[in-house]
């Protein structure tokens, strides 16, 4: 059968946040700037990178997000994401290790409503005609760099989001303990670029993925998009086959 | 109705003692009995890099194996991928011709262009281009067969005249089909007058109104070899027992792992958003039916051929309904089912089931032209 992950637990939960309720109502961001930079990465790591609840794909992959939003109800802000892409049971999903935005109420809100592991930071989405570039630095180091080089026009339903299984310890029916939460944002996309994928930076223990390595470029993508962020509808066990361990809200 | 049996030649990890060995010389026993049984086909997917969803990645030596070891089953290429990076054209058509030969004109030429990136990937090959190069390789591949000598400046290939040798033992040349997993690919098929061989596993109103898309555009096909070959054919699981419960519990833990090791793998869609792949297609259908059916309990999704006799022949007909001519039967994943029971449900399903459609009578190999023949006037 699939391989399983068998990530450290410790590990896994270093960054969550914790969710004192599941009970999130959806919200709308209008008008979404997505970036989306996909590679292959070192497969020697893949089944580390994941709770056993989940399989890594064959062959593996991580999505590095970035998000801006210019103006909505959560305000202005910035988000990068780095995620490995995986599956629970049958479903195509992604795993957020870590992600940093910029501090204000949009970090409050993914990472409590959402579970998001959120960092507070200054990561930068630049838009450029002939690139995108989503960038984070820690101090002096440059942590991120990712970027989509040459874009050209797609078809707004050319593309597929995977939903995020983000880790978060939650407080439920009197136990508190981590939880895959499931948040599957719907895209409504008004205009999208493909391009080629290139990582320059990446410092896989800042974003809590040892040993995660970028090793061949998939394609990146470049959208406007309104984003629903969802009302939470599943969690899933960590530490069993998403296909028993799922429960549903 | 017609009925084959359908290879993924699924090997289950970990990959060692022999497992490969094992799981071929299996399928070849199986191959064997099915030909005995009087099943029409065998068909063999050409897959690469598919951990053990599928390990069949050099098809045409698999079915030469089958060819030398039976006398009656035809034998089908399900399909060739008909992309640069995995086989040059000119290496397709010599191979199939050869096949052709050797198994005596039972060779079904089935044609496609692979809908993962795990695979297109892995080839280098661009997800961008695929349908085009697809479409180059069924109107040239033809015209290498029966034509002495031929030459050719395209898209995907180009080569100085040259006489491309063998010629198939078939004539004109062996039926040609085309994989059918997306939504509105039957009519590609149907326009190009080649079989649909369908590779997902939908229910029944899907399927007729595939049929009645494709019955309807072949009218009016330009062919892209030298005659039709009008035949629907889908595919479908078999598990045949003679206590119902029984029949549908293994069988759904066999449908079950399938639809589980295919979602494990990155359709192009899911990771490279290109208007060639509008929809996520095999996969997907297979990861969409195993969340339906997850080998648990003993309820049986519409339209798989999982059961006692009685219930495979009652599913059966509802896909005649429908148009269909062919089933291709998957027996095994993962060997989940050990192989004296797979073995038992073909000879139970030869016993018992196919009497009940009296045309499945078993392709002759000593009047190949007389079959293409009849294939050309529309079978």
């Amino acid at each position: 059968m699939p391989i399983n992950g068998n990530a450290d637990p410790a590990l896994l939960t270093r960054y969550a946040p914790t969710m004192s309720s599941l009970d999130t109502e959806a919200l709308t961001l209008p008008d979404v700037k997505v970036l989306q930079v996909i590679y292959e990465i070192d497969d020697s790591v893949m089944a580390e990178l994941l709770p056993p609840a989940l399989h890594p794909t064959i062959p593996p992959t991580m999505h590095v997000i970035g998000l801006r939003a210019d103006d909505g109800p959560l305000g202005a802000f910035t988000v990068a994401i780095v995620r490995v892409g995986c599956r629970a049971a049958v479903r195509p999903r992604g795993l957020p290790t870590r992600a940093v935005c910029t501090e204000g109420e949009a970090a409050t809100a993914l990472e409590e409503r959402w579970g998001f592991p959120i960092t507070i930071g200054e990561p930068v989405l630049r838009e450029r005609y002939d690139r995108q570039s989503i960038e984070v630095n820690d101090g002096n180091v440059t942590v991120l760099s990712a970027q989509l080089v040459d874009p050209v026009p797609i078809g707004n339903g050319d593309l597929l989001y995977t939903a995020g299984m983000h880790v978060a310890t939650v407080e439920r029916e009197g136990e508190t303990r981590p939880w895959l939460v499931q948040v599957d944002p719907e895209f409504e996309v008004s205009r999208a670029d493909r391009g080629s994928a290139q990582i320059d930076a990446f410092d896989s223990n800042f974003w809590d993925a040892p040993d995660l390595r970028p090793v061949y470029p998939i394609v990146a993508s470049y959208t406007t998009a309104n984003i629903t962020l969802p009302k939470i509808r599943y969690i899933c066990d960590p530490m069993q086959p998403a296909i028993s361990g799922t429960v549903a809200l | 109705m017609k009925f084959g049996i359908f290879y993924e030649i699924s090997v289950p990890r970990p990959w060692e003692n022999d497992i490969e060995h094992e799981v071929y010389h299996r399928c070849l026993e199986q191959v064997r009995v099915a030909d005995e049984v009087g099943f029409h086909s065998v068909w063999a997917v050409e897959h690469h890099f598919l951990e053990e969803y599928s390990h069949c990645s050099a098809p045409e030596l698999f079915l030469t194996a089958c060819a030398m070891q039976t006398k009656q089953i035809r034998v089908g290429h399900g399909i060739v991928v008909c992309v640069p990076q995995f086989n040059h054209p000119i290496r397709a058509a010599e191979r199939a011709a050869v096949l052709d030969i050797l198994s005596d004109g039972r060779l079904e030429f089935g044609t496609g262009r692979s809908a993962t990136w795990t695979e297109l990937g892995g080839m280098d090959a661009n997800p961008d281009e695929t349908k085009e190069t697809w479409d180059e390789y069924t109107r040239t591949i033809p015209q290498m067969w029966t034509n002495e000598r031929y030459g050719y400046e395209g898209r995907a290939f180009r080569m100085p005249t040259r006489a491309v040798l063998p010629k198939p033992y078939q004539k004109p040349h062996p039926p040609m089909w085309v994989a059918v997993s997306s939504p509105g690919t039957e009519i590609d098929a149907a326009e190009r007058g080649m079989g649909s061989l369908g590779l997902t596993f939908g229910g029944f109103a899907e399927q007729e109104e595939k049929v009645n898309r494709y019955r309807s555009r072949i009218r009016d096909c330009e062919p892209a070899g030298l005659f039709v070959n009008e035949r629907v054919a889908t595919v479908n699981f078999l598990y045949c027992h003679p206590d119902n419960e029984t029949g549908i519990k293994t069988g759904s833990r066999l449908t079950g792992s399938f639809g589980y090791l295919a979602a494990q793998l990155l359709p192009v869609r899911e990771v490279h958003p290109t208007r060639s792949y509008p929809n996520p297609g095999l996969l997907a259908a297979t990861r969409q039916q195993a969340a339906q059916n997850p080998g648990e309990g003993v309820s049986a999704p519409e339209g798989v051929c999982i059961g006692n006799p009685d219930r495979l022949v009652e599913e059966i007909k509802k896909w005649e309904s429908c148009g269909v001519d062919q089933i291709n039967f998957l027996l095994n994943a993962l060997e989940t089912i050990p192989q004296e029971e797979v073995l038992d449900s073909l000879r139970l399903f030869g016993e018992e089931v196919m009497p009940h459609f009296a045309d499945d009578k078993p392709a002759t190999t000593s009047e190949p032209r007389e079959l293409a023949a009849t294939v050309a006037a529309g079978d």
